[in-house]
């Protein structure tokens, strides 16, 4: 008997752990819509809003990029001394794991797009070892920038003259599912998140197909 | 036995002249403020990142330039310098908060530990850098 409780849990717990699912993160909402005279209710999910901004080749980059792809974005300055180079060699981990895979792509925005410019970017993702186009380096409006961080991808990213480098940002690696929903958020300075965030990476792709 | 093994410790101990035990816990002190204040960049065990940030280990440019080291902890560095065949251009930031005393156990530690053969910088020479590197910046 207790050989048959074990064998239960056991399997149980296997079981579980192939069907482990991603979180959909942010706000939700009902709507009702009426089918053949019956009423249904609809889950309406927190989504990232649509953004036009332009990438390290000056080529204008907007959500159809993304759109039916698993993404991760993150925000960061080219001079920034505290935790951006941390956050690049992590990133630079993530991005030699999706490297040819067409369901991927890496989105790092800049915070700081008055003194980053599109050559810096451009400079900056050569010598990072990106290939511009699974890896994009964003820039354009600041306030956009702003805004998206703090509203689509609930990341902090404001000037703070107090801090090292002029900017204050969270180091968050945000994941973000082909119907353009957060289902993760990750601390790209340490190593086990980011370790974390590439088995997601791939339970999102077998989720979508 | 054990009044054997105090002998022991005791000659190890007397082994080492006053110097090398001062510079042991200045390496040591060099080690933990290179983890606050270097190893964001330049990461815990020297290798830089990519081609944005240069190594320190089996760096040519730090034996190369080890005696301009505390003036470039001090001050940064810019413009474009070439480490181990590779050119480099980042702006690396000054650390005008740390102490001569920081800046001379970050040395010690960091020619200690990543040159390929390790570097005896006396300390009256890295003072003499220091003052040299302030006097310059006036």
């Amino acid at each position: 008997m207790k050989h048959l409780i074990y064998l239960t849990s056991l399997l149980l717990f296997i079981a579980c752990k192939q069907n482990k699912s991603l979180p959909i993160l942010g706000e939700r909402s009902l709507t009702s819509r009426v089918v053949n005279g019956e009423t249904l209710i609809d889950t309406v999910y927190a989504t990232v809003p649509t953004f036009s901004l332009l990438n390290q080749d000056a080529d204008t980059v907007t959500e159809s990029l993304v759109k039916g792809k698993i993404y991760v974005a993150d925000f960061f300055f080219t001079s920034c001394p505290t935790i951006c180079p941390i956050m690049k060699r992590e990133m630079l981990r993530v991005y030699e794991k999706i490297k040819g895979d067409p369901s991927f792509v890496l989105l790092s925005h800049t915070i700081d797009p008055a003194f980053d410019s599109i050559p810096l970017l451009k400079d900056y993702a050569n010598r990072l070892g990106s290939d511009g186009k699974q890896w994009q380096f964003l820039t354009g409006d600041r306030e956009q920038i702003y805004e998206l961080a703090e509203k689509g991808y609930y990341a902090t990213a404001m000037p703070d003259s107090t801090e090292p480098g002029g900017y204050i940002h969270s180091g968050g690696f945000i994941l973000v599912d082909p119907k353009s929903r957060v289902r993760g958020i990750y601390n790209g300075t340490d190593s086990k998140e980011v370790d974390q965030l590439m088995e997601d990476l791939f339970i999102l792709k077998s989720e979508i197909q | 036995m054990r009044r054997a093994l105090y002998m022991f410790m005791v000659c190890i101990l007397f082994s080492c002249s006053d110097a090398e035990l001062v510079s042991m816990q200045q390496i040591n002190n060099g080690a933990k403020l290179y983890e606050t204040h270097c190893s964001n960049c330049h990461q815990a065990d020297g290798s830089g990142l990519a081609l944005l940030i240069p190594p320190l280990k089996q760096s040519d440019y730090l034996v190369q330039n080890a005696n301009d080291l505390p003036c470039i902890i001090k001050k940064g560095i810019q413009g474009e310098i070439s480490v181990n065949g590779n050119l480099y251009n980042q702006k690396m930031p000054a650390n005008e908060k740390l102490s001569e005393k920081d800046i001379m156990d970050i040395c010690l530690f960091v020619l200690q530990k990543f040159p390929e053969k390790p570097i005896l910088m006396p300390a009256d020479s890295i003072e003499k850098c220091l003052h040299h590197c302030l006097a310059n910046s006036h």
